[in-house]
């Protein structure tokens, strides 16, 4: 047996260890290569899809123009399968086997936070699209890009947008237990006391729990005038739902964006549906944004999916064209120099707004309050941008109609 | 799980100090919904119970086993249009036969051998159930939705109840009583205690050892899966759903008196209290870790379990 073993196991092994290092010694190649790591797969893959939508869009449009440095665009996808240590796995891979000069990605919070000492030790500039901690650009990593806003920003916009809308003072805050949710409530505590606003409570969660109604229950014993939720799609379908259970009626219900400000989020199938009616949420972007190319992205990735994208699209769609601008700019695949043009960019207009990065790579991204109104998202805050008035205080779930 | 760190601090519950102030009508409120959630965990117990008790297999693979009845039940509900409510005895029936095949092709060759190649088989039966319906229908999650499920009902103004959990929770409880029923009153049954006895004697008398044992395998499994058909619509589905039952059952099996399958179903309605209350009083976060402190609670100070016997 032990003789049968050796025989074939060392040679398949060795064979296959063969195989691997003779994949595509790519530098031959006529395409340019970029890595891209999302979530394709597991909780988070709606998101991870909407992105690879977004890149999508962008890589058509872009090489339709003639790609970068004389090249066509190649994106080289890693799906992490919403775990970090398969985002780590990924960029790995990409800079040692693909050789890839730059990565975009991850989606999660929890995700990027892994990969962010990985490509400052591997010295590969990161953008990252839409993760919204504040951790991952403050670890003084020079290769490290942010386009989209962050936590603080979360908690300062939705401030903002309340204390203009009638000024509630105690607020409760439940969030999911991973880097995004803990990075919210770190942000919110702290703008919102700074503020004058009482966090009468903070709630974590885990996110797979098929039951939160003992925690709602203890936020509706505080009576909070406001809740702000740090949470994913799935858990953002529960706990809406559960609230209704509960009889939980604060006047506003806000949110940090993400699982409630997903495309799937106010569809019955996919989301909560009825539920999600009146809920706020920050936005990073939307279709009827003002910038210019938003609409027309808008109308490409209506084109490509069939359904409208949310803003997590826009950011896989932004973060590639900033990606080739810096390529573009530099004039060749040297990391570094990709990482130099990006610390030089400096885009008053591209489709979502202005780009320029600060010197802890953070882009100053402009925020947007919506409310989900008749099933759709629409903007009720700055007033210069609103599409529609806020409807506050949302109304009592056992007086909703529809339910 | 999608790789959630496990470790660091974490400051439970409120940020005005810890505990909270609950009136009794709220704490009424979190029994009834632990209670309602029990059921499910119930039933679960009591086929992990079942299988331990007659055959003293320790089955690793029990999660996983649930998880393909909430696939199945899934299946049904998108090609056949049946809800769980509905679909559970196909998927009882079909999950009977996977339990079946699976004791008589994997677990009666290792009969007699160690206890641990027994725990290794399970363990991997339970991966490679994981990873195979993975490759099927991907990592992704799933969730249904049918009208039944926005239905709350409100007995008297301060408790309300959300439909499709009073409906498994009466599916559970007549699928355990059933279980009950043919423990203790069927010729079968009675074979399955004579074997839980005395497995040396039992053949002696007469009893066919392995078809009794493939037959309560697989209706423990079943009732692992029909637990899983009943939590599909309030929950949602993917590959690795199943793993915190597994743990969840032990702690229950413990908790029961090992061979009690009547004491894992109040291990089962308990432990959901427990947890309801948990998190009611100090936050959702600490709902899972109370049950392992009970478990290991039970294991130190009371090895035969809480409902059970002597005969750990």
């Amino acid at each position: 047996m032990k003789h049968i073993l050796a025989r074939v196991l060392l040679p398949a092994v060795a064979l296959s260890v063969v195989l691997a290092g003779c994949k595509s010694g790519g530098e031959q190649s006529n395409t340019f290569r970029i890595g891209v790591v999302t979530s394709l797969t597991g909780s988070a893959a709606a998101f991870g899809q909407a992105h690879k939508n977004g890149y999508t869009v962008a890589v058509e449009e872009l090489n339709a123009k003639g790609g970068v440095l004389g090249k066509k665009i190649e994106l080289v996808y890693y799906d992490d399968q919403s775990k970090p240590d398969q985002a780590v796995q990924g960029v790995t891979k990409l800079v040692d086997q693909d050789h890839v000069p730059i990565i975009l990605g991850a989606y999660s919070s929890e995700n990027t936070r892994a990969i962010v000492p990985v490509v400052t030790q591997k010295q590969v500039p990161l953008i990252i699209p839409t993760a919204v901690a504040d951790n991952v650009v403050q670890t003084g990593s020079p290769w490290v890009f942010r386009i989209c806003a962050g936590s603080g920003s979360f908690a300062a916009s939705t401030l903002d947008f309340l204390k203009n809308n009638g000024d509630p003072r105690t607020m409760a805050i439940v969030y999911e237990n991973t880097n995004f949710g803990q990075s919210n409530d770190k942000s919110m505590r702290e703008e919102a006391t700074a503020a004058g606003v009482k966090i009468v409570d903070e709630e974590a969660y885990q996110a797979s729990s098929p039951d939160y109604k003992a925690l709602l229950q203890r936020v509706k014993a505080k009576n909070p005038e406001v809740i702000y939720f740090a949470s994913y799609l799935l858990d953002a379908t529960t706990l809406m739902r559960q609230a209704a259970e509960v009889g939980l009626n604060p006047k506003y219900y806000t949110s940090a964006g993400t699982g409630f400000a997903a495309a799937e989020f106010p569809t019955k199938d996919k989301g909560a549906g009825a539920y999600a009616e009146y809920t706020f949420s920050v936005s990073q972007w939307l279709p009827t944004a003002k910038w210019k190319g938003s609409k027309e992205f808008d109308e490409a990735f209506t084109k490509l999916t069939g359904a409208h994208p949310a803003y997590h699209a826009m950011e896989a769609y932004a973060a590639l064209l900033v990606a080739v601008a810096a390529i573009q700019k530099a004039g060749n695949a040297q990391p570094a120099g990709i990482r130099d043009a990006l610390k030089a960019v400096d885009l008053p207009e591209t489709p979502f707004g202005p780009i320029k990065f600060d010197e802890h790579g953070q882009n100053a991204h402009p925020l947007l309050i919506t409310q989900i109104l008749d099933g759709q998202y629409k903007v009720v805050w700055p007033k210069a941008a609103a599409e529609a008035e806020p409807v506050i205080p949302a109304p009592a779930w056992n007086k909703r109609k529809g339910l | 799980m999608a790789g959630r760190p496990r470790g660091g601090m974490r400051r439970p519950g409120s940020g005005a100090g810890g505990r909270h102030r609950v009136d009794f009508y709220t704490s009424l409120q979190a029994v009834v919904n632990g209670l309602l959630t029990g059921g499910l965990y119930a039933l679960v117990g009591m086929g992990m119970a079942l299988i331990f008790g007659v055959m003293r297999i320790v089955n690793f693979a029990h999660g996983a086993f649930m998880m393909l009845g909430m696939y199945a039940a899934y299946v049904l509900f998108l090609d056949g249009h049946l809800n769980p409510y509905v679909s559970f005895p196909i998927v009882a029936l079909v999950m009977y036969a996977v339990g079946h095949v699976t004791y008589m092709g994997l677990l009666r060759p290792i009969h007699g051998q160690s206890d641990f190649m027994q725990i290794l088989l399970t363990l991997g039966i339970g991966l490679a159930l994981t990873d195979g319906i993975q490759l099927v229908f991907g990592a992704d999650y799933h969730q249904i939705n049918f009208p039944l499920l926005s239905k709350n009902i409100h007995l008297g103004t301060h408790i309300t109840v959300n439909a499709p959990w009073v409906v498994s929770f009466g599916i559970a409880l007549v699928v355990g009583a059933g279980l009950y029923f043919f423990v203790m009153r069927t010729m079968i049954g009675r074979a399955a205690r004579a074997i839980a006895q005395n497995r040396n004697a039992a053949p002696l008398m007469g009893i066919h050892l392995h078809r009794v044992q493939a037959f309560w395998f697989g209706l423990g499994v079943a009732a692992a899966a029909v637990a899983g058909a009943l939590l599909l619509p309030v929950f949602y589905l993917y590959p690795g759903v199943g793993d915190q039952f597994t743990l969840k059952a032990f702690v229950m099996v413990v908790l029961g008196g090992m061979e009690s399958i009547v004491g894992a179903a109040m291990a089962g309605l308990l432990l959901g209290v427990v947890e309801s209350l948990t998190s009611l009083y100090w936050g959702n976060e600490w709902a899972l870790l109370v049950d392992f402190v009970i478990f290991i609670l039970v294991l130190s100070l009371r090895p035969s379990g809480i409902f059970g016997r002597q005969k750990a």
